[in-house]
């Protein structure tokens, strides 16, 4: 989020679209309820009339997979009718910067950018520059009248999106349409603010990456980044899933979105050549200019005293992926599909029902020798070799479980949405023979280091000089039990000489040799600070010559009444708790809205310790403590992360097209995209093409055999594939079995009865359920003609409950496919048949 | 020794007794679960065990009915105008020396009692059984409950009626229901026609 | 102690059912084993281990495809209570100073009248044949804290507080009818209806039964009046006519 959970109370409309908080964030509906309690208005936007919709005040139905054709309308609908916040788009974004010239859009090159490659299926983004002048600084034009220029080409994209068109391609009746476009685009004011809050409705689409990027678009023309009650939100799908992705959960990020390098970047120093922007721009802040210093901080805390700055600190030991390796979610499983693993660690999660594909998923789960659960329960992942259709004779897999204890049997800290880390502490015990997750990774640790020691190895550095300073040693230096509050410190990071800052007179010492870093201004690149995620920087530190854990705090003060609440544990960066807040203010550094000022510049603010005025910011922490924009001297621009210091209408970094472009899903209904005659994503890679590929991988789009549209979805009973919650007697109650919900149209057709048991197929499986027939489904008018769509959640699975009553794995009917950028599974849109069992 | 007549049986006598003491029991629960009279715990331990009480007094209080209206139904439903005349002045107790119409076993106002009985002791055991054995199905629970108050009311409003006129009321008629027999001269006096029949 | 009352408001309810949780984590209830017959509603009904249920009401809706609806179920807290009204067995369904209809299991005598005197079809009983069902959390209001299911819903849909105050902030929201306001002598389940209660599943007047109100009203003190009437009229009758002398007669005719 680049906002927080309780700031969604301060917008004037909410627009929840690829998501279903009622459902999934039943919290976030407190705060939804709040603002609607003060007037704001709520617009769901989804497939279905979800329990959300129950409280909108405008639902409005589209078919899935059709969010860009939505919102790319309500660009084209904001631009046309000027209802654009023009102060903020002229200084805050990119719209004024010119364009390559030689950049071409879909509307030019039927459906696809310049650049793009048919073989490789990428694009050479050489096209999707801005033009420099001679200083190096962007060209600009600040009357937006170029045709090159980024608004100018941004309004030449979108015309294409007209009423008509994305009527005809959502299914959304045109009326609805305007009503939501002109609800929304009410908020491109100073003083009305809107937000967005979305989930894995987004995400899991082959476009799901641009989904929100063509949000983030409509955001900065409304001016609602960086305000409170705006921003672009994403609802986490777990607790802590913001945390396990700052701290590099996914293949291609270390800790702190740092990149994983692949096997060219030779050295720290390319390292930090390749991935440190530059700005000439002086009144750009280009805050991943500190690369450097992250990067080392980061070396410095895994291997602590084996990081030399004769050896680079180590950076050789870093794991590197190979040039153009993707090793996401559905490259795994293709890959252990074909038998290039040995081995497995399935930890927390139920890759044979959570895995798109889930049948391909435990095929290729046959295909290692060895796998390890670590998880509360025995589950489908575990037990797969006897599975449905599987015959266990065949099954060579050796399958160890490892109990691990739950979220209250241990102490630790949760990064919820808001980037807010909390404090968590034990409840109880773990039970019986089961570890805390920290403890069971301790023994692996030591066991695999011991090896190492015995053995060698190809390459046993990495491991044998890791620092793992967490606790207790027994005589042979084994850590005993694993000490969360010293791995909150090492995140921390600690100054490991005296830091000096020589420019004051006389030099002032920020921080004592051994102690806890004050926050991540003060890492440094010269090997004299450690630091295991320069986010967290702050979280664990020292005030006054304490320490003090910042996410134990449960301080209830407020600012402002906004809900930002400062003193309540800690959320990164630096405690700020809406992120890009120079944004709301204007030039000058005064709110663009009074009534909800995040920050505001204050001239004769005192410093409470010397009691004299020093001018600087009121309200929340700021993105960063220079002066107003305005300031001619050390005024700095409010997107601090971008190296031009611009909110990017023009987004050239992604994979598939600085605009976001609509394209149909990999299976869907049409035999042709209405907008261009690129049907697909042309930048997804592709598991089954042309010249063939896995059976189960097979996709099959306009098929009159899968006629029907189909989303996959959760339900506040359950949590993800069920695995904690179908054991737990009374969420099962509340949601026994496997349901696919259809509209009453549909049901007559295929002459289904309410509570029927049917069966749904796609080209890859098919799995029985429920029948649901509602009007909560309504059937879509596709360009002039009627489709149909159906939606089911994946919760189930045939292991738990043990009769096999609550069905199996929704999965097992979603394709292998995933988001260009992000590689995220499209479970949100396939193709399926519907029959009675 | 006067002459003696056998007016009732031992097994009428027994019936009778079995159904004066559940009668009894039933009432002094029926009025502890009507007002709530917990010193009735002194006795019955819990309002749980006196339901089962109830309930079973229930049993024979019904079964005892039954075979008292097999007894005196025939009789009670045997009508005469002497019943009228004996109406019409209140079986002679609003007077010192009444001089009534001849009676027959049953004299009018213990036909009256046995009707009375008849309805509303079929009615509180039927309404009884219902509540007993078909809780929870609201239409006939809320039926037999109105049933079996209305029965209730009018039963211990005419059983101490009863009472009064067989033992103050009328001094040697409690004796029918000790030995069964009374003098032949005391039931001349009350039951002429009765005991004509029996030559007398 | 001022009333206390639940103010739920289905306008406000998401349907999550997190109270539902909540109610039967609190309580301690087992689970029912259900299935899912078309519908996101379960369990079907109240059960002895089902305190409170959310009903899942579709109704058809002029803007939108349906008009989705979320009423909790449970015990309405009557301040005229049918089913303390009706119930033979002392200190079994009693009143809390917060006004909660509360109820002692342990003098519980089965008898199941409370099922025919609630006009919500509420009570049900437990396999040992107690009665069962919402108590407003007893446990946690005498002790100052709130029900279980207001403490856990996100919304505010289900509120506990001061009667008054949760009525009045009811009406001044402008809901077109305060469910409860006056039924039954006040409910302590209020509920703020956006229409008429018909739609939202529930009775446009609950009353207690006719019988069960003439019962209270004329049969009870008759069998009080009734049985002292008859006593007193037969020693009225003694002192004042006397008995029959027939058998004195008899005795000094023999």
């Amino acid at each position: 989020m680049t906002n927080h959970w309780v700031d969604v109370k301060n917008a004037d409309v909410i627009l929840v679209m690829g998501a279903n908080p009622a459902e999934n964030h039943p919290i976030s509906m407190k705060w939804i309820m709040r603002a609607r309690e003060k007037g704001a208005k709520l617009i769901v936007v989804d497939p279905r009339f979800t329990r959300t919709a129950t409280r909108a005040d405008i639902y409005a139905p589209l078919r899935s997979g059709t969010d860009i054709a939505f919102l790319g309308g309500m660009i084209k609908y904001i631009l046309d009718n000027n209802l654009y916040f023009k102060e903020y788009v002229a200084h805050y974004t990119n719209a004024s910067f010119l364009v390559n010239p030689d950049f071409k859009g879909p509307g030019e090159l039927n459906g696809l950018f310049s650049g793009y490659d048919e073989k490789t299926r990428k694009y050479d983004k050489k096209t999707w520059s801005i033009q420099m002048d001679e200083k190096g600084l962007p060209k600009k034009d600040p009357a937006l009248k170029d045709p090159n220029c980024v608004f100018q080409l941004l309004k030449k994209h979108y015309s294409r999106y007209t009423l008509d068109k994305v009527s005809s391609i959502t299914g959304t009746p045109k009326e609805k349409l305007v009503e939501v476009y002109k609800t929304y685009a009410s908020t491109g004011k100073p003083n009305r603010v809107g937000t967005e809050l979305y989930a894995m409705g987004w995400t899991q689409h082959t476009v799901g990456t641009q989904n929100i990027r063509t949000m983030a678009i409509i955001q900065l023309l409304l001016g609602n980044i960086g305000m409170a009650g705006g921003g672009v939100n994403a609802m986490r799908g777990e607790s802590n899933v913001q945390g396990s992705t700052d701290y590099g959960l996914l293949f291609h990020i270390l800790p702190g979105y740092l990149p994983v390098p692949s096997a060219s970047v030779a050295d720290l120093k390319t390292y930090i050549e390749k991935f440190t922007p530059k700005t000439k721009d002086p009144k750009s802040v280009n805050w991943w200019g500190n690369r450097g210093k992250y990067i080392t901080s980061y070396l410095k805390a895994i291997y602590g005293n084996h990081a030399t700055k004769e050896n680079g600190f180590a950076y050789e030991y870093l794991p590197k992926l190979d040039e153009g390796m993707n090793a996401s979610w559905l490259s795994l499983f293709d890959q252990m599909y074909k038998g290039k693993f040995e081995g497995f660690f399935a930890w927390g999660q139920n890759p044979a029902c959570s895995g798109s594909n889930a049948g391909k998923v435990r095929k290729a789960m046959a295909n290692v020798k060895w796998m390890v659960n670590v998880n509360l329960f025995d589950n489908e992942t575990a037990s797969f070799w006897k599975g449905p259709g599987i015959n266990p004779k065949e099954i060579q897999t050796e399958v160890f479980m490892l109990p691990c204890a739950s979220s209250v049997e241990k102490e630790g800290s949760i990064s919820n949405s808001s980037r807010l880390a909390q404090w968590r502490y034990k409840a109880i015990g773990p039970v019986g023979q089961s570890k805390t997750d920290s403890d069971i990774m301790n023994e692996l640790y030591f066991r695999v280091k011991k090896l190492y020691q015995k053995q060698g190895g190809k390459f046993p550095e990495p491991i044998l000089k890791l620092t793992w300073n967490y606790g207790d040693k027994d005589a042979s230096g084994k850590v005993k039990e694993v000490d969360t509050h010293k791995v909150a410190k090492e995140i921390n990071g600690y100054y490991l000489e005296e830091l000096v800052d020589k420019k004051a007179t006389p030099p002032k010492v920020l921080g004592k040799k051994g102690g806890l870093c004050t926050n991540f201004v003060t890492l440094q690149a010269d090997g004299t600070t450690s630091c295991g995620n320069w986010l967290y920087s702050g979280s664990y530190t020292m005030k006054d010559d304490k320490v003090v854990n910042m996410m134990a705090r449960r301080g209830k003060k407020d600012i402002g009444g906004l809900g930002m609440y400062p003193e309540w544990a800690w959320c990164w960066p630096l405690n700020r708790r809406i992120i890009y807040n120079r944004a709301s203010v204007d030039l000058d550094g005064k709110p663009w809205d009074p009534k909800r000022a995040v920050i505001k510049w204050n001239p004769n603010k005192l410093d409470p310790k010397t009691k004299k005025t020093a001018p600087g910011w009121d309200g929340d922490v700021p993105d960063g403590p220079a002066p107003p924009y305005s300031n001619e001297k050390a005024g700095k621009y409010p997107f601090i992360m971008r190296a031009d210091g611009m909110g990017a209408l023009f987004g050239p970094g992604l994979a598939d097209g600085p605009f976001p472009e609509h394209y149909e899903a990999l299976e869907c209904p049409l035999q042709a995209n209405l907008l261009s005659k690129q049907r697909i994503n042309p930048a997804i890679k592709l598991f089954f093409d042309q010249k063939g590929g896995l059976k189960e991988d097979v996709f099959l789009s306009c098929d009159m055999r899968f006629p029907y549209v189909a989303t996959t979805y959760r339900v506040s009973e359950h949590w993800q594939t069920g695995v904690l919650t179908r054991h737990l007697p009374w969420q099962a109650e509340l949601q026994p079995q496997q349901f696919v919900e259809m509209s009453e149209e549909l049901a007559k057709e295929k002459a289904i009865r309410n509570g029927d048991k049917v069966t749904v197929k796609s080209a890859r499986g098919e799995v029985w359920a429920i029948a649901m027939v509602t009007n909560r489904f309504k059937p879509f008018k596709i360009a002039n003609s009627t489709v149909h769509q159906v939606g089911l959640p994946y919760h189930f699975g045939w292991q738990f409950p043990e009769d096999g009553s609550g069905g199996d794995s929704a999965n097992l009917l979603t394709p292998t496919i995933g988001d260009a950028n992000t590689m995220i599974p499209e479970t949100k849109a396939f193709m399926v048949n519907v029959e009675k069992a | 020794m006067a002459n003696m007549i056998r007016k009732a049986n031992a097994f009428e006598i027994f019936n009778h007794w079995v159904l004066a003491i559940s009668c009894f029991i039933l009432a002094l629960t029926g009025y502890a679960f009507l007002f709530h009279l917990e010193q009735m715990n002194a006795i019955f331990g819990s309002f749980a065990q006196m339901k089962v009480v109830h309930n079973y007094a229930g049993i024979a209080f019904a079964g005892s009915l039954a075979i008292t209206i097999f007894f005196y139904l025939p009789e009670s439903l045997h009508i005469t105008g002497d019943d009228f005349k004996w109406l019409a002045m209140a079986g002679g107790y609003l007077s010192k020396h009444p001089h009534t119409p001849p009676m027959g076993k049953l004299n009018t106002g213990q036909k009256l009692f046995y009707i009375l009985l008849l309805i509303f002791g079929i009615a509180i055991s039927v309404s009884g059984f219902v509540i007993w054995l078909m809780p929870g199905v609201k239409k006939y629970i809320l039926l037999s409950h109105l049933a079996h108050n209305i029965a209730f009311d009018f039963i211990v409003i005419a059983v101490p009626a009863h009472m009064y006129l067989a033992t103050l009321a009328n001094p040697g008629t409690l004796r029918i229901m000790l030995s069964g027999t009374v003098p032949v001269e005391w039931a001349r006096k009350r039951h002429e026609k009765w005991v004509r029949e029996m030559g007398y | 102690m001022a009333r206390k009352a639940l103010l739920i408001s289905p306008e406000l309810c998401i349907g999550c059912r997190g109270c539902q949780t909540a109610c039967k984590g609190w309580n301690q209830l087992p689970a029912e084993k259900t299935k899912n017959t078309g519908s996101s509603e379960n369990p079907p009904d109240l059960t002895p281990i089902v305190y409170n249920k959310i009903r899942y009401v579709e109704v058809p809706s002029e803007k939108d495809p349906v008009r989705w609806l979320f009423v909790s179920q449970r015990c309405m807290h009557c301040d005229d209570a049918g089913c303390m009204k009706i119930c033979p067995a002392p200190g079994a369904l009693y009143k809390t100073k917060e006004g909660a209809v509360a109820y002692n299991k342990e003098k519980c005598i089965g008898c199941k009248l409370c099922v025919a005197g609630c006009p919500f079809n509420v009570p049900r009983y437990d396999a040992k044949d107690k009665i069962s069902k919402c108590n407003l959390c007893e446990d946690r209001i005498t002790a100052g804290l709130e029900p279980a299911c207001a403490k856990t819903c996100p919304t505010g849909a289900i509120k506990y507080g001061e009667r008054d105050s949760l009525l009045g902030g009811a009406k001044k929201a402008g809901f077109a009818k305060v469910y409860g306001d006056t039924d039954l002598g006040g409910l302590g389940s209020i509920y703020a209806f956006k229409d008429s209660p018909k739609l939202y599943g529930m009775e446009e007047k609950p009353q207690i039964p006719e019988s069960i109100v003439f019962w209270h009203k004329v049969l009870k003190p008759l069998a009080y009046w009734g049985v002292g009437g008859a006593v007193a009229a037969s020693l009225i009758h003694y002192v004042v006519i006397g008995p029959h002398k027939d058998d004195e007669e008899v005795k000094k005719d023999g």
